[in-house]
This record gives structure tokens, sequence and C-alpha cells, in this order.
């Protein structure tokens, strides 16, 4: 018998989704052992039955769950609860589920001040009051999946990689365990290192030094020419089974998208650590705490402390 | 604040000590028997340029009142830049104690040589006064 696989998305943009589809062929062997009772994305399955009839809100059983998006409002924290409860193995899909992602950047103000920014502050924004019927209330932050639910895997990424995701559903499936790597962006990462900054803070948009067609291990590291790479912090994987991280392929500095190497860790505090350490002027960095949490908001930033 | 000096405030002090340096001016101290307040707990290290932000971080939020992170004198460390490190690094604790909610007079970064016994006792006793004056860590249960 197929597995069952049921999907909900949160707060969002679609693309882990697109990342599923995005797994190409092998995807079709996929399908062939799932059968994907709930997703709103793919497919219309009401909560309250197909003409609204129940009363109660329901997901069908299932014996994998896919999250993707963090919690904003009491709505997604229902649905999660109601995943939870039935889904057997419940899988955080994206950066946005596993750490709060882009939209937990908002945690860095009041839900009030969210608000007023965007309904009535605004230049282009009629100021109208605050939107209230018919929609389920905001939570007072972002949070991720884990902070309200139990989850059994993260797989983090901003989108996460077809890759992971056809790697940990076929494991799920053959009852193999799927481990994440546990190493740094650094740790794979082929450029040269000497510890010490070539030049002084340099914007993003302003080009790396390469000689192009060169392969990567004749670059020097993003960090020590002067950009803001948030590898040391990050969580590699990003590569899958080329190696060489994602954005370092394309000649950009990482941004951090798989998130934090632990639960625990305090990626603003590490960077601001490793930067100072080879030279480059911590006074320069501009907004640290965003720079360096931009995937993993949720739980780390809040709004400003007052004193 | 007005509570904490009620029930008698006790600062936790952590201090950070170069092995070469620091912690050889605090042995110094003890031994010419200087006396500074034991709320001072001394971890040593092997050189304050090994003193990573998240230590002081971890341990600012983590129970301590303050922390203070001794190194040798400029051009006198043991691995010849060590403390030019901790310098540069104390930099970027002292901008994200803004962050943390933290009073920036919590931490400080000291260079105490192993000749300095006595000066390792009146920076300890200041510091510590200092900090008794800000009362507990934003972060105390």
């Amino acid at each position: 018998m197929a597995a069952r696989l049921a999907e909900e998305w949160f707060a969002i943009c679609g693309g882990c989704e697109v990342t599923i589809l995005d797994i190409g062929e092998p995807l079709l062997d996929l399908l062939e052992k799932v059968q994907i009772v709930h997703m709103p994305v793919l497919m219309d399955h009401k909560l309250y039955g197909q003409t609204g009839e129940k009363t109660e809100m329901e997901i069908p059983e299932a014996e994998i769950g896919l999250i993707s998006g963090g919690i904003r409002s009491d709505e997604h924290k229902l649905l999660a609860q109601e995943m939870r409860r039935k889904c057997k193995t419940l899988i955080a899909l994206g950066s946005c589920a596993c750490y709060g992602g882009i939209p937990a950047l908002a945690n860095l103000y009041t839900t009030e001040e969210l608000l007023t920014k965007v309904y009535r502050e605004s230049v282009t924004t009629d100021k109208n009051g605050f939107p209230h019927e018919d929609i389920p209330a905001l939570t007072d932050r972002v949070y991720a999946l884990s902070e309200v639910v139990k989850v059994d895997l993260i797989l983090p990424g901003c989108p996460t990689t077809p890759e992971m995701v056809a790697g940990a559903l076929t494991a799920l499936l053959e009852g193999r365990p799927f481990t994440l790597p546990s190493k740094s962006v650094c740790d794979e990462c082929p450029t040269i290192r000497e510890k010490k900054a070539v030049s002084a803070l340099r914007r993003r948009l302003e080009p790396p030094t390469f000689t192009p067609g060169a392969p990567l291990n004749q670059m020097r590291c993003f960090i020590e020419q002067g950009f803001l790479c948030n590898g040391p912090a990050t969580r590699s994987g990003c590569g899958g089974s080329q190696g060489t991280p994602r954005c370092i392929r394309a000649y950009m500095p990482c941004e951090g998208c798989f998130g934090p190497l632990s639960e625990k860790a305090n990626p603003m505090v590490d960077m601001m650590g490793a930067l100072s350490t080879v030279g480059l002027d911590p006074k320069q960095i501009p907004d640290r705490a965003a720079t360096f949490n931009r995937f993993s908001g949720a739980g780390r930033l809040r709004p400003a402390p007052r004193r | 604040m007005g509570l904490a000096v009620e029930r008698g405030f006790e600062p936790v002090i952590l201090a950070l000590a170069c092995n070469w340096c620091s912690y050889s001016g605090a042995d110094l101290a003890g031994i010419s028997r200087c006396q500074y307040p034991t709320n001072v707990r001394i971890i040593r290290v092997m050189c304050s340029g090994m003193v990573h932000p998240n230590l002081v971080i971890d341990a600012l939020t983590k129970g301590a009142d303050g922390v203070v992170m001794c190194g040798c004198h400029p051009a006198d460390c043991h691995y010849q830049d060590g403390n030019l490190k901790a310098e540069r690094r104390a930099e970027a604790i002292t901008l994200m104690l803004q962050d943390f909610g933290i009073e920036e007079e919590r931490f400080k970064l000291a260079w105490v040589s192993a000749s300095e016994g006595p000066q390792f006792a009146k920076l300890m006793t200041e510091f510590t006064e200092q900090v008794r004056r800000l009362g507990p860590s934003p972060y105390k249960p």
C-alpha cells in the first residue's frame, strides 16, 4: 500500500512546493510510492468537508506530513496541531518552517508596529483601518514549526534542495534513517582562506575578485575579500552530491539559508566573532541582527530592547 | 534594583584570564595577599584571543552579571597577536551587548601583566563595584 502524504503551507512563498516538483524524474518513482491525501497547493481538499458540512476541521490521517512556512496566525497554529495529530512523521520543509525564514524578519518589530506601517503609515496606502473581518488573528511573532509542535525532521534551505527532499522521502519510505549534514558551509567551500582580510568591508553588489573560468579553489574566501558571507555560521548541505555550496558555485557569498548549525546556536554572535577575527571592522556591519539571522529569526530576533 | 540592594545583591563576575600574563597576575595578587571581592570567578584561558564572543554573551545571558576579559599588554602576547584579536572581538562584543539589551558596563577588556598583582586586585574591586551599582543582569530569572 502506498504511504499517505499530507502537506500544508503557512507563512511561505510556495518555493519549497516548487522544489518538490523540481525533483524531476525521481519524482515519478516517488509518486508511485505515495498517495497524496491533503495538499492545498495541489488539490481541492477542504478542511470542513467539501461542502462545508462538517463542524470540526479535519485533515486525513497520513504516514508522512510535510509543512512549509512559519506560524504567523492562529489558523496556522491550529492547522499545525491538527497535522501533528494526524501525521506519523512530521517534516518541516524549508527554512520558514525550520527557523521562521524571511517572514521572521518581522520579529524585529511588534505586531502593532507592523500593522500600523502596512495599513496606515505606508505612503502608497490609503489610510484605512486594520482588516478584521473573517480573518484569523496574527500571532505575537513568527514562530518556527518546532516552537509549536514536535517536529521529527527538518529540511532547511530557501528553498530546500530537490535532492534533499527526495533523499529524505526515499529514506523514510524505505525505513532508513536520514540525517542532515552537521558541518558548516565553510567546511565544504573550496575557496582559499588565510585568516586575514585583504580588503575593508565591501557592499554585496560589488563584484568579488576572481578569474573567470578558473576553478573555485583558486579564488580567495569571500569574507577575506570583505563580503558578508554567512558560511561560518550556516549548515552545509545545499551543495548536495556536488559538494560545493550553491551560492559559492555562482560566485556569490553564502546567504545563510540553511540556518544555524544547531538549535541553540546564535548566528549573529558567531558571525561577529568570525568577521572581527579576520580583521573586518565590526562597527561597519550594517543591520547585524537581521543580516546574520536572515533565515533564522524565529526565537532569535526580537524588537530592539528599550533601556 | 532596589529589591536587589535590600536582599544584598552579590554580583557574579566572570574573569577570563590569559594563562601567560593575567592568570599569573591573579596568582601574584593571591601570593601578595591583595584583597579583592570573592564575587570574581576566574577561568584560565590559553590566550585572550581564544575567547569567542559566544562565551561572553552566553555567560551574560545565563547567569553572570559581569564579564571581564584579561590579556597581556599589547605587544606582550605570548602568541604575538592574540591580544589584538581579543581587542577586535571585544569591539564586536560591545556592539552586540546592545542587541541583547545588556548594559555595556557589564563587559570590560583589560590588560594585566604577570607582575601586576595589585593592579589585578584593584581592577577586580572596581569592576565588581561597577556591576554592583548596575544591579542584576536583565537576564537573571
